[in-house]
């Protein structure tokens, strides 16, 4: 018995949203009900079916595990609140297969919802207490240390840092559902403030209001309900709390190099198998750091390695589909995964990725000692 | 002094004798008397084994910039005046990485791997934070 027992056996029958960007209108509690909601109804299935819960806990106190669940009117058999920041949804996602796998639940809503936009959540506290009183403060600080390192050991520029602002920008355009739709040129991009420097403004998440919410199932089960079932076929997570004391600490290799060798071996596949990426992108550089260390690229390679349309809807390794969160929406890594399951059904219109039968997704958090993948198929 | 605005560590029991030593100017670090591991931030415990009988030892504050970040977005107003300002993270050359600030330079003058040593500010009468200055050759 091992995790390759998984493979194919889980799959994501349902996902719902809702509008992303100002939602003035609705708490955080209100637009994690209006995703789930949604997303039973995208699999056709009855709000009583549901017995798995988990929800994730937003900004101001909003996706209380129990409050919701109360709200939701759920009497579920499993679940709870799982907090790993950007790892969240991923994280969720694994544990729900568990539980399905072993029986003990049937069918699993996962439910994301934030009203930060509205609330005006500024992200400006520190990562960890010690480093507030010399001015550490907001989440992008690992990631200005990765990208500044980065440039040191192995030549990248900002100029190629650039091309993955310009390009999930390029493809939130074709994304109804994206909060940022302004093109934007190499000019734009080099002329833009730094905020953390060496990143500018395009290289930080959108923040945005909305709410996301997906429904599991067993592969068996999930042949009775509406949609095409998408498969997992592979999934992978490490954490690193004692990232301080690893010597690549800023790279995130030593968690993301063991998620590797977890959600390849599963899936029986390699990054060459591999048709689309989705990056949990709250900065950009953690698109440089994800294709380094789960191998699509060779150490140091990845600002060269991303330049000339490889990374396009239409190139080699379309990244962010969707626009990933510095263009299409700020959830916490969700609006990748219901991205690549629409994707994978053939439902993205104009940003349809042709003939796509195998994407990975990647999730990182926290200081990033929280780590995470998923290879989905149709 | 007293109109120092910006945050001020968090004192704990555990991490008090290395606020103590600061304001001395010392700079030390948790030593674990069961395994020998040289940790900090300060915990209640050794992150190599989780003994509880930790040590203090002093460190010779040398080490290097692994990276940094300027900071031209201001997050909180007591450094205001301070914009743009570093945040490095400096490896110890006793094996521990932690996140301070590089003085006595203009933020161009920094650079990954450069060799810093410790310094210390006086930022109010309890309180002195370790930072870090390159070590000129």
């Amino acid at each position: 018995m091992g995790l390759h027992d998984l493979r194919d056996q889980i799959c994501i029958a349902g996902v719902g949203d809702t509008q992303q960007g100002a939602v003035p209108t609705k708490s955080g509690d209100e637009l994690a009900i209006d995703a789930a909601r949604a997303a039973i109804q995208d699999c056709g299935l009855k709000k009583d079916d549901i017995d798995g819960f988990f929800a994730q806990p937003s900004y101001g106190r909003q996706g209380d595990y129990l409050k919701l669940g109360l709200m939701l009117g759920l009497n579920p058999r499993a679940g709870g609140a799982v907090e790993a920041s950007g790892a969240t949804g991923c994280y969720m996602i694994q544990h729900a297969a568990l539980l399905l796998h072993s029986g003990m639940a049937n069918y699993v809503l996962l439910v994301y919802g934030t009203n930060q936009k509205t609330n005006r959540n500024r992200f400006g506290g520190a990562l960890l207490e010690e480093h507030a009183p010399y001015g550490g403060f907001n989440p992008s600080l690992p990631f200005a240390f990765a990208f500044r390192r980065h440039m040191h050991l192995y030549g990248t520029t900002e100029e190629q840092l650039a091309t993955i602002a310009i390009n999930q920008r390029r493809n939130a355009i074709l994304n109804p559902k994206a909060a940022q739709k302004t093109p934007i040129t190499l000019d734009d991009y080099m002329s833009a403030r730094y905020i953390v420097e060496p990143l500018r403004m395009f290289d930080y998440c959108y923040i945005t209001d909305g709410g996301h919410a997906f429904v599991l199932t067993t592969a068996e089960r999930a042949k009775d309900l509406r949609k095409p079932p998408v498969y997992i076929r592979g999934m992978g997570r490490q954490e690193a709390f004692r990232a301080y004391e690893t010597p690549d600490l800023v790279m995130q290799s030593f968690q993301q190099e063991r998620v590797a060798k977890m959600v390849f071996p599963m899936a029986d596949m390699t990054s060459k198998d591999i048709q689309a990426l989705y990056v949990q992108d709250a900065y950009s550089p953690a698109i440089i750091a994800a294709l380094e260390n789960y191998g699509f690229c060779p150490k140091g390679e990845a600002g060269r390695w991303i330049q000339g349309g490889r990374i396009a809807l239409e190139g080699e390794l379309p990244i962010n589909a969707n626009g990933g969160q510095l263009s299409e929406t700020y959830m916490v890594g969700w609006q990748n995964t219901c991205d690549a399951v629409r994707q994978l059904r053939g439902e993205c219109g104009p940003r349809q990725i042709k003939d796509v039968e195998r994407i990975m997704c990647t999730y990182t958090g926290g200081l990033r000692e929280h780590a995470g993948a998923l290879i989905l198929r149709r | 002094m007293a109109d120092y605005t910006k945050p001020l560590p968090v004192i704990e029991p555990w991490n008090e004798p290395y606020w103590r030593a600061a304001q001395r100017h010392e700079f030390v670090a948790q030593k674990c008397r069961a395994c020998g591991y040289i940790h900090l931030p300060p915990g209640p415990a050794c992150t190599n084994c989780l003994s509880d009988d930790q040590d203090w030892v002093a460190l010779s504050g040398k080490g290097t910039i692994n990276s940094y970040g300027v900071y031209h977005q201001l997050w909180h107003p007591g450094f205001k005046d301070d914009l743009p300002y570093n945040v490095a993270l400096i490896e110890l050359a006793e094996g521990p990485q932690i996140i301070s600030q590089v003085t006595g330079c203009t933020n161009e003058e920094l650079t990954c791997g450069a060799a810093v040593e410790v310094s210390f500010e006086d930022v109010t009468p309890e309180v002195t934070l370790p930072k870090f200055r390159l070590v000129r050759p």
